[in-house]
This record gives C-alpha cells, structure tokens and sequence, in this order.
C-alpha cells in the first residue's frame, strides 16, 4: 500500500489538475455554475423537510425543533457519498485512452473523483453553516466531530471509488448495480430519520436486521456528522464509531486491494 | 559494455480473443502465474528478451498484428506483463496515440497543461515552454478554443508539440509519423534527429522503410509474437521482407 500512497504523492500535481478538471468542466457549461452547488442540496433538503418534518412530523431534539438541522448535516453529506457511487464507476472507463497511452499511478482517477465530490461537499458547506445558526446551534466542542466524521468518510469513499472503478471495467453491470444499491443505501442510513428509530427496543424490527443495520461504517460516520451540528444528539455510542474506523479501514484496503489484483486485466481491456 | 536502458526479459502477454472479458472470477483469487492457455486466448507476446543501450535508436517491424505496439505499450508502462520483466531505466515519451489525454471541454492551453503535467513536466517548466509549443504547432489563434473544434490535424500537432518539449530520455514512436501532411513530417523527422543527436533512445514502430533505415541503427523483427531477429536494421528488415542475407 506504500508504494501506491508514495506514488499518488509523487503525482500530487496530476490529482491536483484532474479535480480541477472536472469541477471546470461540470461548471464550464451551466449558466449558473457555482449557484448550483447551493441550489441543489437546498431543493432537495426543502423538499425531505416537508414530507419527513411537516407531514410525517419526524422529531429530533428535546422539542423535535431540530429536524431541518438534523435533515440538513446527514443530506449533505450523503450527497457526497451519493455521488462517488454514481461517478467512481466511470473513473477509469471514461479515461480510457489517457491511462492506455501515458503511465500513472491509475489510483489518481478514483481518488480525484473523490476529492472533486469533496470540493462540491464544502461549497454547500455556507448552507449548512446558514441553517445552523438560524436554529441556534451552539457551535461548540462537538463541531470537532466533523473533521472526523470527514475523515472516515474520506477513506471510506476512496475504498469504495478504487473498487468500483476497478470492477465496473470488467464487469460494466458494474454501474447498473450501483443505481440500485444508492437508492437502498439512503433509506438504510439515518439521514431522514434519527437513529433511535432503528434502534428503539419496543419497535418490531428484528435483531438481526439491526445488528446488520448498525454494521454498515456509515451509520456510525453519519452519526459523527449529525453530532457535530445537532447539539441534543450527543456524542454517538463508542462502539459505533469504532465500528466505523475499522469498517472505514477495512474498505480502504479492500477497495486497494481489489484494484491491484484487477489492474493488469483492467489495462488489457481498457 | 554500455548499461542497457530498456531490458525485457522473457516478457510474456496474453490476450483473450473473443469477447470474454480478460478475467474470471475464479483466475482474480489464484496468484499472477503459469497456468495453461484457456482455447480462446493468445499470447500476444512470448519469451522476448532484448536489451537496448542508451543512444541506441531500435526499430520494431513485422506483420501487422504481430506485436508491436503491444510492446511499445509493455515498455511504455500501460500494460502489465503476465510472464517475465521489462523496464525502462529513465523517462519514457510515448507517442502510441498523438492526441491522447485531450479531452474536448477544454481549451488547447488547457489540454496542453494537463498532458505537460502528466508527463512530469513542473508548472514552473510548462510556463516557459508554452510559447515554444504553440508556435510549434502553429495554432496560435485557436489555442484558446476547445479542443472539439479541431481539425485531427491541429490535435496531433498539438499532441506531439507538447512531447517534443519533454527532456526523456526514451522516446517511443508507434507508427504516427504515417499521419499528417507533409510539413508536419518534416518537423516531426526534424525534432526526432535532434533528439537523438542528443544522445536519446529511440524505438520506433513503423511499416516504412526509409524511414527506418533514416533513424534507426537496430532493427528487432516480430512474427507472430515471437522476436525472430535482433540484430542491426539492414537484416531485420531482410527477414521482415523474407529475403536472407548472405
């Protein structure tokens, strides 16, 4: 794995110029450009707050007054998440002559879609931040929780992006699988509700549909997330989060792994 | 004995002929090794052994099919062997595909920074030579435009402006001097003599003679994936051309 990390390093320049790249060429032909990366989320959060917090009347905090923030901190970041599922698997197939003619390290690609989807997180970040104050949030010590909430999310995106750009050469149903497990995954996380519905003991949900549930490293990310906007939420239960850095960890290597065993194949049939 | 600069050795590479993807399932969990051709594979390269001396400049002929970019490409580093070893001692120029990495949305300048930097050449070194590469490729007024409203011609000018700037020591050439009008040769031969002239390794892949005897002082002859003659130009291209030498 050093020899990848290394390598990526030495090509910080090229990473660098890809996510300029894209971001150029996603806000290159739209006339609103950058106004986009807040319009966005902020539609589609408008549109999840008055189903799920006005009609369905979901209530988080002591006086269920912070369901918008609530909403808002796991939406933006599974707009992140969402987005590399959709993006990772054409990191490579979309490059194909670049990586048939000039030799680098072929991690760049994945990696660069992860961070340009990065760079788009953090400009719907003055949303976020506006909500937060409008709902008096106290930006205290918990807001510490985001680095790290970013962080594990990090790894574990670039885990799956390696991984997925990998398979989805060789097997192109690749992409078509994703779309389903992007609409499964949302409703799996606690975004548009709190945990403590899943994890409530009086509801009918089996245990063993929890324990599966509470397994998965982004329950435990996205719970760092909302921790750190959502003050009455406090800090998640420990193994939670360790669940989610090893679970992160593990899809690091996983998804290098994958990439370097499928990567002589992938350059033949690229 | 001058150091070898590109070494292959027993270099081996299969491919699959149909449309079976190049993997099963079962092949990702058994280690990279020996193991017997399935019916609809093909080693495309087998047991090639070759050393090349700085400064020497190598011509790769035969058949078509036979090999050749896919060892121009071995070298190169996009692809990766299945039996055996190559490596290139130093920085290699490819020119397998003049208008690679050229993506449409851009510009030229654009472009032409994103493959500078990928061929490792610094922010620092671009802004210098970009001037030189422009009027290199005699584009001076569509720079600005993208890149989708070129002509192929303005693309591969522009594509091998850029690798003409590069200091590598190895330059690899796969059969593009065939493209492009008649100035276009003429700089292109102009830049490649210079190049050698200043001590570069050259291989060159080409089906045209002259131009193979004009560059190069060694010729290796591929049939059918196996390296049959590795010796100077003159008796490679016999053998390419089935006469026998005395």
């Amino acid at each position: 794995m050093t020899s990848s990390v290394v390598a990526v390093w030495r090509h910080r320049d090229v990473l660098r110029l890809l996510v300029q790249r894209d971001l150029t060429v996603k806000y290159q032909s739209s006339v609103l450009g950058y106004l986009w990366s807040l319009i966005e989320p902020l539609a589609v959060a408008a549109t999840y707050w008055f189903v799920f917090g006005l009609l369905f009347d979901t209530r988080v905090g002591p006086n269920g007054e912070s369901y918008l923030l609530f909403l808002v901190s796991g939406l933006f970041a599974w707009i992140w998440v969402n987005s590399v599922l959709g993006e990772a698997t054409t990191a490579l197939t979309a490059q194909a002559r670049l990586i048939t003619t000039i030799n680098m390290p072929r991690e760049v690609f994945p990696i660069g879609r992860v961070i340009g989807k990065f760079f788009e997180y953090l400009a719907a970040m003055p949303v976020l931040i506006v909500i937060a104050i409008l709902n008096h949030a106290k930006f205290g010590p918990y807001l510490l929780l985001l680095p790290l909430a970013v962080l594990l999310q990090m790894i574990f995106l670039i885990g799956t992006a390696l991984l997925l750009a990998a398979l989805n050469v060789m097997l192109r149903d690749t992409e078509k699988f994703i779309r389903l497990v992007q609409r499964v995954l949302f409703y799996a996380l606690p975004i548009i509700y709190p945990l403590s519905l899943v994890t409530d003991p009086n509801n009918g949900v089996p245990t063993w549909v929890k324990d599966l549930y509470l397994l998965n490293p982004l329950v435990g990310i996205f719970e760092l997330h909302h921790a750190a906007w959502v003050s009455s939420e406090g800090f998640p239960p420990m193994p939670l989060v360790i669940s989610a850095v090893l679970g992160s960890l593990t899809m690091l290597l996983g998804g290098w792994l994958v990439f370097r065993r499928l990567e002589p194949a992938v350059l033949k049939e690229l | 004995m001058a150091d070898a600069i590109i070494e292959a050795n027993n270099l081996g590479v299969r491919f699959v002929k149909n449309r079976r993807r190049n993997l099963k399932v079962r092949e990702f969990f058994i280690k990279r090794g020996k193991r017997r051709l399935r019916s609809d594979e093909f080693w495309a390269l087998r047991n090639i052994t070759f050393a090349i001396n700085e400064g020497d400049a190598v011509g790769i002929i035969g058949k078509n099919g036979t090999g050749k970019s896919t060892l121009l490409r071995l070298i190169a580093g996009v692809l990766i062997p299945d039996e055996g070893t190559v490596a290139a001692h130093g920085r290699v120029a490819p020119l397998l595909e003049l208008s690679a990495g050229f993506s449409n949305e851009l510009t030229g300048r654009e472009n032409v920074q994103l493959v500078a930097a990928l061929h490792g050449m610094s922010r620092a070194e671009l802004k210098e030579k970009l001037p030189e590469i422009i009027e290199f490729a005699e584009i001076d007024d569509f720079i600005d435009v993208p890149v989708r409203h070129y002509s192929t011609g303005m693309r591969v000018r522009l594509g091998f402006a850029v690798i003409a700037q590069l200091k590598h020591p190895i330059l690899l050439v796969d059969e593009v001097l065939a493209v492009g009008d008649k100035d276009f040769r003429n700089k292109c031969y102009a830049t490649i003599e210079r190049m050698l002239g200043e001590g570069r390794t050259l291989v060159l892949v080409s089906h045209n003679e002259s131009d193979l005897t004009r560059f190069c002082n060694r010729g290796i002859y591929i049939n059918s994936g196996i390296m049959e003659v590795d010796s100077t130009i003159e008796e490679a291209l016999a053998a390419y051309n089935g006469l026998v030498l005395a």
